[in-house]
């Protein structure tokens, strides 16, 4: 599904350049949950808008799902990450003064195709989420994990393959965060791709396999042991 | 709903969850819009009224008349003057700006008409079909004397009410023939009730007129003009017109300097002239101050844009994560310019309308109220909205969607 070769990235503030990627590659598959894990300013968050589309790598190759968009120009671009891409942010993002629904709906504003009555569709993301009651709050009147839970349902609504998400669970409690991370488990259990980063080992336990990132590298890289069948099935009798 | 139209659609509803946002963007150009409409209104209230002063008055009518001493009324005889000709009244049409109509007028009492057993003694007018437009005449029934006539030295008349009251008590005097001097005329039309003139002397509802042709030609039967009048486009003009056809005519009349002329230009009083100089100056004040009102009320919609584009940085990041195009995100800031600025030209247009009108109706200024304010503010405010959206239109589409999803909460 995603094939990264010799990434590398290069900023430059003044005179001052910092080589943030130095030559990173690695794969995912179709279905796979992948964690990159790093301390802050490893280039995690580069690597990660790289991988949505938000940024350009400056060397290397990025294909997502057989196609190099490096060179696209920005309409390609966009309407590869209306359709193929979701994202989930630490800060949730959403828009204050939207209701819950109305955030979910908004990457169908971006969509080619009208797709009908987007408040269903909305509402069926919602749903998938665990997130029933309380559609017509304000992001405000939301408690956090509620908060995040609209975020994920709002990048699921384009059903796309690959799900981004940076720090998921950075700004929720441990209850929260251990069930936004089992949605996530779900939502890899029915098919769909995660690249999830972090510098929270605990998370990136969740995931299928891990990438240490450091210093703009790939250091390391574990494949997790499957976890006692017993946390598994306690966190998926709390969804 | 194409893209276009959803993110029309998504602004509208953004723009409708913060109203007072959308209030003090607005304000600038509302105060703008306002002034201008009430300007229009005013202006269009004022030149309607100058217009109809005009036409009640014959403000824009200059009056030649045979033989040269100050005529303050009518002569009360008709003195067989021979001083003006009709190569006059063609050479004041040909030569003098801001002269659009002309007709030489021949005028003789005493003229009997007859209809049956019943008849009047009148005053008989020979004129060019030019002369309903100039002395603002209507007629009530049938028609005006044509070129037609003119050119067939038709036996036509057009009759006063008087005349016809007199002669057609019952009504139906279009189509009948009447004898003028023992002649048979044809009844063309019957004129408007005019009534007496301000000194109460002339009664312009006992008169027949008939083409100049005719009455040159058959029923006078003489060359000479009692008057040429002619109608000025410009009524501020009036004066100046009239100084030129009195040069004119002195110099065709072979008149020096100092000698008397024999013949008398008759101008309307200037007082209105004057006024509409002074509403226009007034007008046009009032409209530089709302043309600048309206440029600050861009300004500060293009400021407050420009505001909003970097406090919303990471909407703006959020929604190109989503998918939207550097071309959609630019939209929707014009987009909201052009919502914002139209709402406040709404606003404007209905509160100097309403203003204007009040104004009206309290007798302090005329108002006519029209579809032109709103059409005006239509185009101005789209205009400005477009205009001092662009740039912080350009400034959203720009925003780097990596950097601006960093930052803390959204």
């Amino acid at each position: 599904m995603i094939e990264v070769d010799g990434l590398t990235r290069l900023y430059r503030r003044g005179t001052l350049e910092t080589q943030v990627l130095k030559g990173v590659s690695f794969r995912v598959r179709r279905g796979e949950f992948v964690v990159i894990m790093g301390r802050s300013g490893s280039g995690k968050s580069t690597l990660l808008n790289i991988l949505g589309l938000l940024d350009r790598p400056d060397g290397g190759r990025y294909l997502l799902d057989g196609a190099d968009l490096s060179g696209a120009d920005d309409d390609a671009r966009s309407a590869a990450r209306n359709r193929k891409l979701g994202f989930v942010f630490q800060q949730f993002h959403l828009l204050e003064r939207a209701s819950a629904l109305r955030n979910v709906t908004l990457p169908l504003l971006y969509a080619e195709q009208d797709s009908g009555d987007s408040t269903e569709r909305a509402e069926r993301a919602l749903q998938a989420v665990g997130l029933t009651h309380r559609p017509r709050h304000l992001p405000s009147e939301l408690s956090g994990g509620e908060q995040q839970r609209v975020a994920i349902a709002r990048a699921l609504i384009n059903d796309p393959a690959v799900i981004l998400a940076d720090e998921p669970t950075g700004n929720l409690d441990a209850q929260n965060g251990r069930e936004i991370l089992e949605i996530f488990r779900h939502l890899v259990d029915g098919g769909r791709t995660l690249v999830l980063v972090t510098h929270d080992r605990a998370v990136a336990e969740r995931g299928d396999r891990v990438l240490v990132l450091d210093d703009g590298r790939i250091v390391g890289e574990e494949a997790v042991p499957t976890p006692a069948a017993g946390t598994r099935s306690d966190a998926a009798g709390a969804v | 709903m194409n893209r276009s139209q959803r993110i029309a659609r998504d602004v509208l509803v953004s723009l409708s969850a913060q109203r007072s946002r959308v209030l003090l963007m607005m304000l600038g150009l509302t105060v703008g819009v306002a002034v201008l409409s009430a300007v229009i209104v005013i202006g269009q209230g004022t030149r309607e009224r100058i217009m109809g002063l005009v036409e009640k008055h014959g403000l824009d009518m200059v009056m030649v008349r045979a033989g040269g001493d100050v005529q303050i009324f009518a002569p009360q005889s008709d003195r067989g003057l021979a001083s003006l000709v009709e190569a006059d009244a063609r050479a004041v049409e040909a030569e003098v700006p801001y002269v659009d109509l002309v007709s030489a007028v021949q005028n003789q009492r005493g003229i009997s008409v007859v209809y049956e057993d019943r008849s009047v003694i009148t005053r008989a007018f020979g004129v060019e079909p030019t002369w309903l437009a100039i002395r603002h005449r209507d007629v009530a029934e049938g028609e005006f004397l044509s070129e037609s006539d003119m050119a067939a030295m038709a036996r036509v008349a057009v009759l006063g009410v008087k005349v016809t009251r007199a002669l057609f008590p019952e009504g139906g005097a279009v189509g009948r023939t009447v004898r003028v001097n023992n002649d048979p005329y044809t009844v063309k039309g019957v004129f408007i009730e005019l009534g007496t003139d301000a000194a109460g002397v002339d009664d312009w509802d006992d008169r027949i007129v008939v083409p100049l042709t005719t009455s040159a030609r058959r029923l006078f039967n003489r060359p000479y003009l009692e008057q040429i009048v002619f109608r000025v486009t410009d009524v501020r003009r009036v004066p100046e017109t009239a100084e030129r056809v009195r040069n004119l005519l002195a110099v065709r009349h072979g008149i020096g300097p100092g000698q008397p002329a024999d013949f008398f230009v008759r101008e309307p009083e200037d007082v209105e002239g004057a006024a509409l100089e002074t509403t226009s100056t007034l007008s046009a004040l009032l409209l530089a101050i709302s043309v600048v009102a309206l440029v600050v009320g861009g300004l500060v919609i293009m400021n407050l844009m420009l505001a909003s584009v970097s406090q919303r940085s990471r909407e703006i990041g959020l929604r190109r994560s989503m998918g939207a195009r550097a071309s959609d995100i630019s939209r929707q800031f014009l987009l909201e310019a052009l919502f914002v600025a139209l709402a406040g030209g709404a606003v404007g247009v209905a509160a100097g309308t309403v203003i204007a009108a009040a104004l009206g109706a309290a007798g302090i200024a005329s108002s006519r109220i029209t579809w032109v304010p709103f059409a005006v503010a239509l185009v101005a405010c789209a205009a400005i909205g477009v205009v001092f959206g662009i740039h912080p239109a350009r400034n959203a589409a720009r925003v780097d969607p990596a950097a601006s999803l960093r930052g803390r909460a959204a």
